[in-house]
């Protein structure tokens, strides 16, 4: 067996022009598949760090049937915001922070003109305790941030432009209406301190207040229809819905970022689809390429093999010798093609590659990455790979007949 | 000149007969639509209203507001009940429509369309009857009523109430009874029904109507007319903004 091995290398060697044509044809595939895999990693580990960090949080608590009314902005199905609820969920292990949240649906006014506009009452402080990324995306200095204007809003710069053009004067003063929890008409004065970026695709008029103006407005002073979670690992989030679940009851409905933002976790599947069905066409052709020149190989060995056969090599041997000598260039292409390709993620890992998202204007860095398991995966695939599409060239050499073999075919 | 006086009589006398047919044949859409906004619009009134809203979940909430009218184009609203509303006021100038906020004292603009307080009126059912100007009317034949002339009317500026409206007028003294409110598409958004009809300072028209919200089924708004007095001049001073909060 090892004399085989030994045989098939020297064999691999020996041609090296044939050789070196296989292996590029393994290495170009192997690291291309590579390349991509990682690039796609680093994008869907970003899109995930986008949506958790920087606007749903890794969990949202709401009242049961909130989100499949989510639409209607139900005011009605809310929950206590207050320390002793906070204290409670803070108690949950694994939980890092929390702050709440009233969404509703109102119109903003500022000058003469009246706009509708999807409203998020936030704690200014907390908020980007859970959601740091969103910080990022506001234009006003940390004006808002601070919590130190009281009654401070800021709405995104498409609303913004709808508004007035081009830009909102900051510190315009604007007021904000909204049906409160009864369907009254209520009014509050707001200050417009400056824009936010989108960073998730979705409804493009939004505005931004403090929690207690909007509990203010609403009539809900003590009271939040959203929780978002923190928690200190993102892998527990599991654990921690279903600890939250329990702690809290049927009246309560705990989501992941997964169910608020299904259309990532969809996407995700989608581009992972995509992705496998272009790894296979690029292996079955870097395969055929590898049956191809075996074919080759034993057309040109011809003599060779029949003069092995003519001094005793088993039929089974030959065709041995030559599934190993496909192994073995799969093997060394695979390596090689992985070193490459990993050595173009981690380039590109420490450089990172700034996008955006469609429909989003906030730029990010991706970081390309991919895991041991995966590497060695695709080494298998083409060792194997390069074996299996090998069996019926070598199946041909081991079937020739020694004399016509020797007279050259 | 006697003989074409006597021509004159002959050919009245001949057409006598004719004339109580005339009387009778049907009335025109824009007779149908003047007769409506006459009955719910009259050129100056002054009305103290009830709005109730159902909403989904069983609850209802009570609104009392007195209207104002001058012309077909000034309405001035204020709302006297809940607390939560109490000195909130409406205007309408043309195409135009504010409301005043007392705790930021000052106006903001509204669109026609939007819900009257958080009920299944709009606005403009409130504070814009003027079907002529808004619809252009057509009769249609309605077989499932013959009790009632029906119109169908399309919007003729994006301002109107609805962008299409079919309305059932009853053949017996023209009284509306019954609206439906569609979009462009022609879905249907709303259904009023019209109801006890009594005399306002000798005009007699609906004394309620139940909106039907059609999206969502669970909710009906109903608004009554508790006095209506339609022989008021109000000053052109009361429409304006500056006076809004006074």
């Amino acid at each position: 067996m090892f004399s085989l091995l030994q045989i098939a290398v020297r064999n691999v060697l020996r041609n090296k022009r044939r050789t070196a044509i296989t292996l590029a044809a393994l290495l170009i595939g192997v690291s291309v598949m590579v390349s991509i895999r990682g690039l796609l990693n680093g994008l869907q580990r970003s899109l995930v760090q986008n949506v958790v960090q920087g606007q749903t949080g890794a969990l949202q608590i709401h009242r049961a049937g909130f989100l499949k009314n989510v639409l209607s902005s139900p005011l009605g199905l809310d929950m206590p915001q207050d320390a002793a609820f906070e204290r409670k969920l803070l108690s949950v292990k694994h939980v890092k922070a929390v702050s709440p949240r009233i969404l509703f649906a109102g119109m903003i006014n500022v000058a003469d003109q009246t706009i509708f506009l999807g409203v998020q009452g936030v704690d200014p402080i907390r908020e980007f305790q859970v959601v740091p990324l969103r910080a990022k995306t506001l234009d006003d200095k940390q004006q808002f941030a601070s919590g130190k204007v009281a009654d401070a809003m800021v709405v995104t710069e498409q609303l913004a432009s709808a508004l007035q053009g081009s830009n909102v004067p900051k510190g315009a003063p604007a007021a904000l209406l909204a049906p409160d929890r009864d369907g009254a008409l209520s009014g509050e004065n707001v200050t417009l301190t400056g824009v936010m970026k989108l960073n998730m695709p979705g409804e493009k008029k939004i505005g931004m207040v403090r929690l207690d103006v909007a509990q203010r407005l609403l009539k809900m002073e003590g009271r939040a229809t959203e929780y978002i979670v923190a928690v200190d690992n993102i892998d527990n989030i599991d654990q921690v819905a279903a600890d939250l679940n329990v702690l809290l009851g049927k009246d309560y409905e705990v989501s992941t970022w997964e169910d608020i933002a299904a259309f990532i976790k969809q996407a995700m599947q989608r581009q992972n689809f995509i992705l496998s069905l272009v790894a296979s066409v690029f292996l079955i052709l870097m395969l055929l390429g590898v049956a191809n020149t075996m074919l080759m190989s034993v057309m040109d060995r011809t003599r060779e093999i029949g003069t092995m056969m003519a001094v005793g090599v088993r039929r089974s041997k030959i065709l041995g010798l030559f599934l190993m000598e496909a192994a073995t260039i799969g093997a060394l292409g695979g390596v090689i093609g992985g070193a490459v390709g990993s050595l173009i993620v981690l380039v590109l890992n420490r450089r990172g590659i700034s996008v955006s998202f469609p429909g989003s204007n906030v730029p990010f860095t991706i970081q390309p990455f991919v895991t041991p398991t995966y590497l060695l995966t695709i080494v298998a695939i083409a060792g194997l790979g390069a074996l299996l599409f090998a069996v019926y060239p070598a199946w041909r050499a081991s079937r020739l007949r020694p004399v016509e073999a020797l007279a050259g075919g | 000149m006697l003989r074409s006086h006597v021509l004159t009589l002959a050919a009245a006398l001949l057409l006598l007969p004719a004339l109580p047919v005339l009387a009778w044949a049907d009335p025109t859409a824009d007779e149908l639509l003047k007769k409506y906004d006459s009955v719910m619009g009259p050129e100056n009134f002054l009305a103290t209203i009830q709005m109730t809203a159902h909403r989904d979940d069983g609850t209802t909430r009570t609104y009392k507001m007195t209207v104002l009218k001058k012309g077909s184009e000034k309405f001035r609203l204020s709302f006297a009940e809940p607390a939560a509303v109490r000195g909130q006021e409406m205007l309408r100038q043309g195409d135009n429509l504010w409301v005043y906020m007392p705790n930021l004292k000052r106006a903001v603009r509204l669109a026609n369309r939007d819900s009257f307080q958080g009920g299944d009126f709009n606005n403009a059912d409130v504070l814009r009857v003027n079907y002529q100007a808004d619809y252009s009317a057509k009769t249609v034949a309605d077989p499932s009523r013959a009790d009632a002339w029906e119109l169908e009317l399309h919007a003729k500026t994006k301002d109107a109430a609805y962008d299409m409206v079919k309305l059932w007028l009853r053949k017996s003294d023209l009284q509306p009874v019954k609206g439906e409110y569609y979009t462009a598409s022609g879905k249907m958004l709303r259904m009023a029904e019209f109801s006890e009809f009594k005399a306002y300072s000798g005009l007699m028209r609906p004394g309620k109507i139940q909106m039907k919200n059609m999206l969502a089924t669970q909710r009906y708004s109903t608004m009554s007319w508790d006095a209506m007095d339609t022989h008021v001049d109000p000053p052109s001073g009361k429409f304006v903004l500056d006076d809004l909060g006074k």
